[in-house]
């Protein structure tokens, strides 16, 4: 299971040894555009670019990126169908009325409102999977050093990375433990192994933490965590495509605004 | 040699009240390796544990450099630079969340400048051999994986003594003689090692001396034949006899003659058998160890040189050795004993070529003179320079005769 969360698919991504501002500077500047912008073409034309980017140079199996997609997908549908009866404005399209004090109607304006919206949510989780699915926490860690996040929070945020796996395989092995003897059959016994469950990972992760400040002691620890030797120089050859994108992008952007002004 | 570690009368008793520790007096010198053996709950690890002050005895004395040792945060400091201990587990050891930043851990706490801090993480990923996973993080690796970061972790302080608490639990047979062989190379690098295990299989042939540790005290202390040929002592500290000391005393039962050094490898079995079906080794004549040290020189003319010797064996000693061996894509046949599996194939009449490093180099020819001496056998040790030059006999057959009044 820890095989396939985003963290490793970042760490074996094709991309994992491009400098993790450039990456950040493509997934913001592109989440920023989307979100600004009032047509539903420039984020879908985003979106699109950067599944592409991921899938084919970057690698990631479509199966997998279909599969972590269908979660927002499935979220944003359920939205813009309460936002097409919600909004108003334009004429009515369709108009659903069972009983007389329910009166459901579909206008163009709830469609162009709800399709632009559906368009966003869709270029925008694309930008921040692109992050996800790029850059290890690890990288980060260093970037967030640099931005001034002071440093007792980044070494707790190091510790606890470091612990999640560990304590979620535990999790697991318990779990498995308690399957094999039936421990979730029935409601009952699912609460009872369910809470036992937990106790146990409260008492192993108390005897971890026992154990982290042992091992610190033994490596004469006194109070510094080192950071990861600084990644590899931002890259004129990889930052170059990121800007000429996300001109490109803005410039598509700024041609449908002024289009929309002009034929408003 | 001189003492580096030494225990005068230690006893220890838990908050609880139950004494773990009984009156343990023993010493360590300087680049000896020792094995700490005894059942689970005999105190091995509490033992362990006072080596580098995290446990304080309740009374008795413990000198490090014979010195007492302080138990103030500096002496302490001081201490746990040069004694290394790495745990049983190593998943409780790696802390940070990525190689580097783990094995940089104790340098950085050391105060070493960024370039100190970078040449300490680079040497010791080198010496276990993990060059190129600085960036990945630990649940990304192997169980053999994580032991060598956590072994790295703790090399990069420079320690003087490696205490490693049960070194091989948790991993394959195959991983567990690469991590012997580890150990081997770091003492050879002039550290001193301390196990503690309850794999007596693994500890005979390994240790030059056995300490059997039960109930908190040590029961026996002796070269690893004496200590584990004593079955009174053996079970009562709930173990086994290993097997080839078992074998050997059976044989011995059965009129085989013994020499006074039990045997401790296949090696030493099959010559003791052999001899008594008085057959000399040599019914064809025995091949040549050649030995390549591959931090000399290019190592890209090896794979056209192994080529040219069909039927040669190869084996590879040490952690460089076997990355070359990789790199230069040459199948192995042995990563662990080899000296002791070449020399028993080139009795067979095959060549072989042993690849090593540095410091090693010099072991092959002690170990195959010791064997020589000890069997009459003669066995030719040449070294191939990777510049390819041709091979400068090591020890030829004049020289082994000069050493053997036997032969």
């Amino acid at each position: 299971m820890i095989e396939t969360n985003l963290d490793s698919v970042a760490q074996q991504s094709a991309f994992r040894h491009i400098h993790p501002g450039t990456k950040l500077i493509l997934a913001l500047g592109s989440l920023i555009i989307c979100l600004i912008s009032p047509s539903p073409v420039v984020p879908l034309i985003s979106g699109i670019v950067l599944s592409l980017v991921l899938i084919i140079p970057g690698r990631i199996s479509p199966l997998l990126y279909g599969e972590l997609l269908l979660g927002p997908a499935i979220f944003a549908i359920m939205s813009v169908v309460v936002l097409l009866f919600m909004l108003g404005g334009g004429d009515v399209i369709w108009r659903f009325n069972p009983v007389p004090w329910i009166d459901l109607s579909i206008t163009t304006g709830s469609i162009s409102r709800s399709t632009l919206v559906l368009c966003r949510v869709f270029g925008c989780s694309i930008s921040l999977f692109f992050i996800a699915l790029t850059t290890p926490m690890t990288d980060l860690f260093n970037g967030m050093k640099r931005i001034g996040i002071p440093i007792e929070l980044i070494d707790l945020m190091m510790i606890i990375y470091r612990y999640i796996f560990i304590v979620y395989a535990q999790a697991v092995e318990i779990w498995q433990a308690q399957v094999m003897r039936l421990g979730y059959s029935r409601p009952r016994e699912a609460i009872r192994s369910l809470s036992l469950l937990c106790g146990m990972l409260f008492i192993s992760s108390w005897i971890a933490g026992e154990d982290l400040i042992h091992a610190m002691d033994c490596r004469c620890y006194d109070g510094i965590f080192p950071s990861l030797d600084s990644a590899e120089p931002v890259q004129i050859q990889s930052l170059i495509p990121v800007m000429l994108y996300l001109a490109a992008l803005s410039g598509i952007l700024l041609v449908i605004t002024t289009r929309v002004v002009i034929f408003s | 040699m001189s003492i580096i570690l030494e225990t005068r009368d230690i006893r220890y008793r838990y908050p609880g009240g139950q004494e773990a520790i009984k009156g343990i007096s023993f010493h360590m010198r300087r680049g000896e390796k020792i094995a700490l053996v005894g059942p689970n709950g005999a105190g091995k690890s509490t033992l362990l544990q006072m080596f580098n002050g995290m446990i304080r005895p309740t009374s008795g004395t413990m000198l490090f450099d014979n010195e007492p040792i302080r138990y103030d945060t500096p002496s302490l400091r001081q201490l746990r630079k040069r004694v290394g201990y790495v745990l049983q587990n190593a998943d409780r050891q790696i802390i940070a969340p990525t190689v580097y930043q783990d094995v940089a851990f104790g340098p950085a706490n050391l105060r070493y400048d960024e370039q100190a801090i970078r040449q300490a993480v680079a040497l010791a990923l080198r010496q276990v051999g993990l060059e190129g996973f600085e960036r990945r993080p630990p649940h990304h690796l192997s169980g053999g994986e994580k032991k060598r970061v956590a072994i790295a972790g703790v090399l990069a302080m420079d320690p003087d003594v490696l205490v490693f608490d049960e070194p091989t639990s948790g991993l394959d047979p195959s991983g567990s003689e690469d991590l012997m062989e580890l150990l081997d190379e770091l003492n050879h690098d002039g550290k001193t090692i301390v196990i503690s295990t309850h794999d007596v299989e693994l500890a005979y042939p390994w240790a030059e001396r056995a300490i059997l540790l039960t109930d908190g005290q040590i029961i026996r202390e002796d070269v690893p034949d004496v200590a584990f040929g004593n079955t009174k002592y053996v079970r009562m500290a709930h173990l086994s006899v290993p097997t080839l000391l078992e074998l050997s005393v059976e044989l011995g039962k059965r009129g085989f003659a013994i020499p006074e050094r039990k045997p401790r490898t296949v090696l030493d079995m099959v010559h003791i058998i052999e001899n008594h079906l008085s057959k000399p080794y040599a019914h064809t004549a025995p091949g040549t160890i050649t030995v390549c040290n591959v931090d000399e020189g290019e190592t890209s003319s090896l794979p056209a040189w192994v080529k040219a010797r069909p039927g040669i064996i190869v084996g590879a000693m040490g952690t460089r050795a076997k990355q070359c061996a990789v790199q230069e894509q040459i199948a192995l046949e042995f990563t662990y004993g080899v000296i002791d599996k070449c020399i028993l194939r080139v009795l067979r009449g095959q060549d072989s070529l042993i690849l090593t490093t540095g410091s090693m180099v010099s072991r092959v020819a002690v170990r195959v003179e010791a064997y020589c001496k000890e069997s009459g056998n003669t066995i030719n040790v040449a070294s191939l320079n990777t510049t390819n030059q041709p091979p400068v006999p090591g020890l030829t057959k004049e020289e082994v005769k000069k050493n053997d009044p036997s032969c």
